[in-house]
């Protein structure tokens, strides 16, 4: 275990400076520790947008019924996703203690702004002369929905998914100042030991899992919106 | 589980009782570790942070968004930012400054917030003034316009509301981030949280007091900025 | 007033409606009936409730008062739904599903109704072609077709599940004026195969006298103001309002309900190529033209000045002078207001009846034009 305090006798600074920020034997040593985080961290991140979502879910469904609960909604969305991670997680902790609760809670809190904008503006933008000729083909209200209402809002709803997904799991990192953490645990260990391995272990895997979230959600898209993809490149003539 | 809600409730009362009494304690106020104190420190290092990013990241935007140049890696830029967890760049760059003798707390929390910062200010300016509509542009370079004044009098007027908002959104999330600068040893509203923690059940009035002061902040830099930019706004839109 | 004899397939029985918060109603008490396999247009100035009328008889809005009988059943008998899934429906913007394939939307009713898949897709091939679609579209996405293609998909689509009414909401106002009238043209051809009772709500006066059987002109507020026939419409408009919306071409308006067909024709100053000068001078005389005309054979050749005629010898021939070819032809199916068009440009003031098989049928003045309107 090297300090980063010990001066190297040899080789140039910059040289020197990589070697001591990653130690691969760390890795090597430590590679039961990664799995393990990374289960830690992808639980932590399902577990607040499946929650994130349902609750967004029933909100955006009632500030499509009554029109005038979407601006208090959105205000209480965003005063929620301007408090600082930690700040919130602060002011949790005697009510929730230390633990997953509390995480759960931020975590949650901290989608629900994205996800009720985007299912509120994908079901907005579903054009009313679509939403009459479903009424005026003979769709009943819940088939409708189904059928083509959200179909048609899917992309602004992915979309939603997706950013939230990389914003929780960007904040996961700080739980582990309250005692969960996922990769947040190594950066948080190697900040207490003044040992750059870990930090940039962390850091890395949490980017990585970060863009493979971001890819995945963009392919789930191209997936389930198959007329998306032909623009109208082909303008025949009537 | 009734005896533990009514713990739970106990408990409560008891830490707000004992923010209570940490707020009317002069010394929670005044002092180097007080809540002025601190949250000056807050407020300087967010002002330092984003003026910095606002210096790199609004030119650069605006130089390459006026020549219509890179546009892919703008958007590139944005994803790739907001992946990288901000606790993370804190945690980075820490070792680094230490290694080149910057030192602990300012210059590393510094350093992330600024790369914090630059992302939404660079992705908003830079749509703001590439989405400027093509035919005024040509329209105004027929008329004899010259390329400066193009920038001055036509791109940047209209993409002023976007700009404001980059720049609301990086300030807003300088200040919250600011908060994590603690760990590294930066004195900040966050500190209270940071020292709280450590002492466990003794903290716990601290983590608090530090909690609702930097919510506060953020809360309230949100809604001046906010009211700043829409008032700028109705402005810009008087063209 | 429409003949007794007909069965009536939509009745509206003193049908108001008041929007909640409206100071006036959108349709007051309004007594129509919509006889079977007729063409009806909706006519009237913005504010009449021509749409809201529409609406109301698929149940897209409910009447505040009045009932309204579809097919002899009162409209409350069945579930809005179920109504609507026998009911055709076509609007301007069309409203075709972008997530879905042109054939899942062409299928959309007979999905709703349960059809089997078989006969969904042979039903949706049948209709493709019937409205005059390339089998190729079907596996596109709307965004990807032109105007003119969606506004056929949106009437295929209507008519899958072979629902007895179609409504239609001024579904050719967002096409161009081109594109327009080919639709227009195929929708008369469509309903000589079909037989729908169509209900069209149009602003274009002269669309509905195209295209209607009867037209209905509603002044706002939903009060009916006349309901006839367009030729009645034309001839004897019932009161200021229905004047003045007709317009002030009622006449040539009326010539655009006829054809060339309706007309007697004369025989006018034509000769074959065989004939000599002296009978080509008197036929002139007798005619007050300065040309004649050459059929040979019930061809249509040209015409000869009389310059040529005054200039040749005693004895020649016509066939021997020049021959110049005649412009101004129409045909037995031209409409009458076009054929009016083609004699005002013509020098002659005279244009030739000339059929599909080349045949001179006769020739046609501005004075028998005027004859067809009595």
């Amino acid at each position: 275990m090297r300090s980063l305090f010990t001066l190297e006798p040899s080789g140039s600074i910059v040289a020197s400076t990589a070697e001591s920020f990653i130690w691969w034997g760390w890795i090597g040593d430590h590679l039961d520790d990664i799995w393990q985080r990374t289960v830690e961290h992808l639980v932590l991140t399902a577990i607040a947008i499946v929650v994130g979502f349902v609750i967004s879910a029933l909100l955006a469904a009632l500030a499509i019924r009554l029109r005038w609960t979407y601006g208090p909604i959105t205000i209480i969305g965003s005063l929620l996703y301007t408090i600082p991670s930690l700040a919130l997680f602060a002011l949790l902790i005697p009510i929730t203690g230390l633990g997953l609760v509390t995480a759960e809670i931020a975590l949650v809190s901290y989608t629900i702004l994205i996800l009720v904008r985007n299912i509120v503006s994908g079901m907005d933008g579903v054009p009313p002369e679509v939403r009459e000729a479903a009424d005026a083909m003979g769709y009943r209200p819940g088939r409708r929905l189904l059928r083509v209402e959200l179909p048609l809002a899917l992309p602004a709803i992915i979309a939603g998914l997706r950013i939230a997904t990389v914003t929780v799991i960007g904040l996961v990192t700080v739980t582990a100042l309250i005692g969960n953490g996922g990769y947040g645990a190594f950066i948080n260990d190697g900040l207490s030991r003044d040992f750059s391995t870990p930090i940039v272990v962390g850091t890395v895997l949490s980017v990585v899992l970060a863009v493979l979230a971001d890819l995945a959600f963009a392919m789930l898209e191209r997936l389930l919106t198959p007329w998306n993809r032909g623009s109208s490149s082909g303008r025949g003539v009537s | 589980m009734e005896p533990r809600i009514f713990e739970r409730a106990g408990r409560v009362m008891s830490v707000a009782s004992e923010v209570i009494e940490l707020l009317s304690t002069n010394e929670t106020w005044t002092g180097p570790r007080g809540l002025l104190a601190r949250s000056q420190s807050h407020l300087w290092i967010s002002l330092v942070a984003s003026f910095m990013a606002a210096t790199i990241a609004l030119p650069t935007a605006i130089w390459l968004a006026h020549q219509r140049r890179a546009p892919i890696a703008s958007v590139a830029i944005v994803n790739i930012a907001r992946a990288v967890p901000s606790f993370a760049l804190i945690a980075l760059v820490f070792p680094i400054s230490l290694r080149f003798g910057f030192g602990l707390g300012f210059w590393p929390t510094c350093v992330a917030l600024v790369a914090l910062g630059i992302p939404p200010m660079f992705a908003n300016t830079y749509a703001g003034v590439a989405g400027t509509s093509d035919d005024m542009i040509e329209a105004a370079r027929g008329i004899g316009m010259r390329e400066l004044d193009v920038l001055r009098q036509v791109e940047l007027p209209t993409a002023l509301p976007l700009i404001m908002n980059g720049v609301r959104v990086s300030i807003v999330q300088i200040v919250a981030t600011a908060t994590l600068g603690a760990i590294v040893g930066y004195e900040c509203l966050g500190s209270f949280i940071v020292s709280g923690l450590a002492r466990g059940r003794s903290g716990q009035a601290s983590v608090i007091v530090g909690g609702l002061f930097v919510a506060a902040l953020a809360l309230l830099i949100d809604a001046i900025l906010g009211t700043l930019a829409s008032r700028s706004g109705r402005r810009s839109t008087q063209i | 007033m429409p003949a007794s004899s007909e069965s009536i397939a939509i009745r509206l029985n003193a049908v108001s409606k008041t929007f909640p918060g409206a100071a006036a109603p959108a349709v007051t008490a309004l007594d129509l009936e919509i006889p079977e396999g007729n063409i009806v247009a909706l006519v009237g100035p913005s504010g009449c409730g021509k749409t809201t009328t529409l609406k109301m008889i698929n149940r897209l809005i409910e009447p505040t008062s009045g009932s309204i009988e579809v097919l002899g059943q009162p409209q409350e008998a069945v579930p809005a739904y179920e109504l609507r899934r026998r009911i055709g429906y076509v609007i301007q913007q069309v409203g075709l599903f972008p997530h879905q394939t042109i054939r899942r939307n062409v299928g959309t009713v007979p999905e709703l109704l349960g059809w089997d898949r078989a006969e969904i897709d042979q039903r949706v091939e049948e209709l493709v072609e019937l409205v005059g679609l390339d089998a190729a579209t079907l596996d596109r996405y709307p965004p990807e077709l032109s105007g003119g293609q969606r506004q056929r998909v949106g009437v295929a689509r209507a008519l899958a599940a072979d629902p007895p009414i179609l409504l239609m909401d001024e579904p050719y106002s967002a096409v161009d004026p081109v594109v327009r009238e080919r639709l227009q043209d195929e929708l008369l051809d469509l309903q000589s195969k079909v037989g729908k009772t169509i209900v069209l709500v149009t602003h274009d006066i002269d669309e509905a006298i195209r295209l209607a059987d009867r037209t209905a002109i509603l002044d706002v507020g939903g009060i009916l103001r006349q309901y006839d026939t367009s030729e009645n419409l034309l001839r004897h408009p019932a009161s200021p309002f229905v004047a003045s919306f007709l317009g002030r071409e009622r006449g040539l308006r009326r010539l655009a309900l006829r054809t060339v067909n309706d007309i007697v024709p004369m025989r006018g100053p034509a000769l074959s190529s065989t004939d000599g000068i002296e009978l080509a001078v008197s036929i002139m005389a007798d005619h007050a033209t300065s040309w004649v005309a050459i059929v040979d054979a019930d061809r249509l050749i040209g015409w000869v000045d009389a310059k040529s005629i005054a200039a040749a010898s005693n004895g020649t021939l016509l066939g021997a002078l020049p021959i110049e070819p005649f412009v101004s032809r129409v045909a037995p199916q031209t409409p009458l207001r076009e054929a009016l068009d083609t004699i005002l440009t013509s020098s002659s003031r005279i244009a030739c009846i000339v059929d599909d098989h080349d045949h001179f049928v006769g020739m046609i003045t501005i004075d028998q034009l005027a004859e067809g309107l009595e």
